[in-house]
């Protein structure tokens, strides 16, 4: 997190943030932070600290408390990363079923070693089940699952979001 | 096959609609009755209280308590604000239920989450979505919700009754311990996921310093027909000990992987039967029956017993989250270990030194002997681990971490062994 230019949050957000507020009782502020950062993370892919700093700003918290959410959570980006997120689930029964395969496949035809971004793909070796188990081997493209995933599978999946460019 | 298999008939009853999410569906089974007649007659709230202590209905998130008990720890003398939460945090590894609950039947936790806030007092209730259900499963959810607005079950002055109960969405963004309730409502007041020192317990002092309820999608799906039907229908379902229906999600070397609502208590067997039994005609070598997060056991102990929690526990594990998963002849145990260890390794929160080093040191000295590297010490190291991390911490992370590692070295160390080349 170099960036130090500032950064206004849209307007927009900003409504959609104090709507979300609406939910807790007066005053609380930190209820917010996790729901902002996902806004943050959508529009600017990932999250520098001139972003932490911004909504630290709006919810007058202090920015160690913005900070320390967007490092603790998993879904969070601080580093840059590629368009779209592929996340292969490699957790025990995806492993069962073949995910190590699928993981190897998408290095090789992504040309990206898993961990690392190109412009496009940012390739994750996801740790942590994402609950799909009777549908292993899956993975997650920017939020949607795909399930008993094959080699050809795959092929298509990738195929359909280079055709959407 | 065993056709005589009661499946499906609780939390994943809409699916035997075209259209199993709608509002239609389910208020064409009945949806929603119960909360009208209770928003209606003004139901005693310590009369639903003891209705679901009657039950026998226990968490079905993995700790297996008794949900009517929980409840009653809420003092409904107080006029304390109070909570109820959701946990849709479904994460334990081979679950997959909840998913498909909130994707297939989102206007049963509704439903669920209204008569529960309602007998404990709380007019907010939070539903707490696993950041990664930001897609189908959060639109199906919020879709419900919203219909369940319009119609005015929930809201302000329900159905003319004067009752208010605001019921809220929430997503996390990524967080395995979140799903430990303490844990949850740091997560709710926007902070890190570290699970709280309890005492004191949520229902004394939860969300906001008020007293809160935390449970699970599955548990509050399953609330408005136990409510409706009576404890008596619940009983005469299962065993005496667990009565009633429980998701399982079988994943893993089955032909039919799937999530199979049935009675508790059914045997091993048949819910291997009804996956499809084991893929391509191979032998069953081991099953983890609750969750990563339980002891593994060997197929010959587990073809003899049935699924309910008594069984489960006579047999050495845990029913915990219903998650099973199914390994056939040729699964490479120490493989297998070694994914687990490096889950819980990646996910520990930190918090307490021997859950945040024993996970690493556990994942890391299962790495060595995988890549040949290993000695009988190391073993022996492994070996005495789990009793250095397990009831030495905050939250129950570190026993779950504990346990697999302690099961399969007790019963695969032949395959541990073989992984060592020097004797030193």
């Amino acid at each position: 997190m170099k960036d130090k230019d500032l950064y206004n949050i849209p307007s927009e957000a900003c409504t959609k943030i104090n709507e979300w507020l609406l939910k807790f009782p007066d005053g609380e502020k930190k209820p917010a932070i996790i729901y902002a950062l996902h806004l943050i993370q959508k529009e600017n892919k990932y999250i520098k600290s001139k972003h932490v700093d911004a909504l630290a700003n709006l919810l007058n918290l202090k920015k160690i408390d913005v900070y320390e959410v967007a490092s603790f959570y998993s879904m969070f980006e601080l580093e840059k990363v590629g368009k779209h997120t592929i996340s292969v689930c490699t957790n025990v029964s995806c492993m069962l079923k073949g995910s190590d395969e699928i993981l190897a496949y998408l290095e090789r035809k992504l040309k990206i070693k898993v961990g690392t971004s190109s412009d496009e793909y940012f390739l994750k070796d996801e740790r942590e089940c994402l609950a799909a188990c009777c549908g292993a081997p899956m993975m997650q493209v920017d939020h949607r699952y795909y399930e008993n995933l094959t080699k050809e599978k795959v092929d298509k999946i990738i195929r359909d979001i280079e055709n959407e460019k | 096959m065993k056709n005589n298999i009661r499946i499906n008939e609780l939390c994943f009853s809409t699916l035997s609609s075209n259209n199993p999410n709608s509002l239609e569906t389910y208020l064409s089974q009945g949806g929603y009755s119960t909360w009208k007649k209770i928003v209606n007659d003004f139901t005693d709230k310590q009369e639903i209280i003891d209705l679901v202590v009657k039950s026998g209905l226990r968490g079905r998130g993995g700790a297996g308590f008794s949900t009517g008990k929980k409840w009653s720890f809420i003092n409904l003398e107080s006029d304390e604000i109070k909570y109820l939460v959701c946990n849709a945090d479904e994460s334990e590894p081979g679950t997959c239920k909840d998913r498909d609950i909130l994707r297939y039947n989102p206007h049963a936790v509704i439903e669920g989450m209204l008569i529960a806030s309602y007998a404990i007092g709380a007019n907010v209730s939070y539903c707490y979505l696993r950041g990664e259900f930001m897609g189908e499963v959060y639109k199906n959810f919020k879709q419900a919700l919203n219909e369940a607005y319009s119609n005015n079950f929930v809201g302000n002055n329900i159905l003319g009754s004067e009752i208010n109960i605001e019921l809220h969405d929430l997503i996390g963004a990524g967080a395995y311990i979140v799903g430990e309730e303490t844990a949850m409502l740091e997560s709710i007041e926007g902070k890190k996921g570290f699970p709280r020192y309890k005492p004191p317990f949520p229902a004394i002092k939860g969300l906001f310093n008020s007293p809160t309820i935390i449970n699970n999608v599955e548990t509050l799906a399953s609330i408005p027909k136990i409510i409706s039907n009576g404890p008596i229908w619940f009983n005469s379902i299962g065993t005496k000990d667990s009565p009633g229906f429980k998701c399982f999600s079988v994943s893993g070397h089955v032909n039919k992987p799937g999530n199979y609502e049935v009675p508790l208590g059914t045997p091993f067997k048949d819910l291997l039967e009804l996956a499809g039994g084991v893929k391509n005609n191979k032998k069953i070598k081991a099953v983890i029956p609750g969750g990563s997060s339980v002891p593994v056991l060997p197929g010959n102990i587990i073809m003899n017993i049935n699924m309910d929690y008594e069984s489960i526990a006579n047999a050495g594990s845990l029913l915990g989250s219903g998650a099973v998963i199914i390994m056939d002849e040729n699964t490479n145990m120490v493989k297998v270990l070694h994914r687990i260890a490096r889950f819980y390794y990646s996910e520990s929160c930190g918090q307490c030194t021997p859950c945040r080093e024993g996970t690493g040191w556990m994942y890391k000295i299962i790495d060595k002997l995988l890549s040949g590297k290993g000695s009988l010490k190391d073993i022996e190291t492994l070996e005495s681990l789990p009793n250095m991390i397990a009831s030495s911490t905050i939250c129950a992370f570190g026993d779950a971490a504990a346990m697999p590692v302690e099961s399969f070295i007790k019963y695969y160390k032949n395959e541990f062994l073989n992984y060592i080349k020097n004797e030193d």
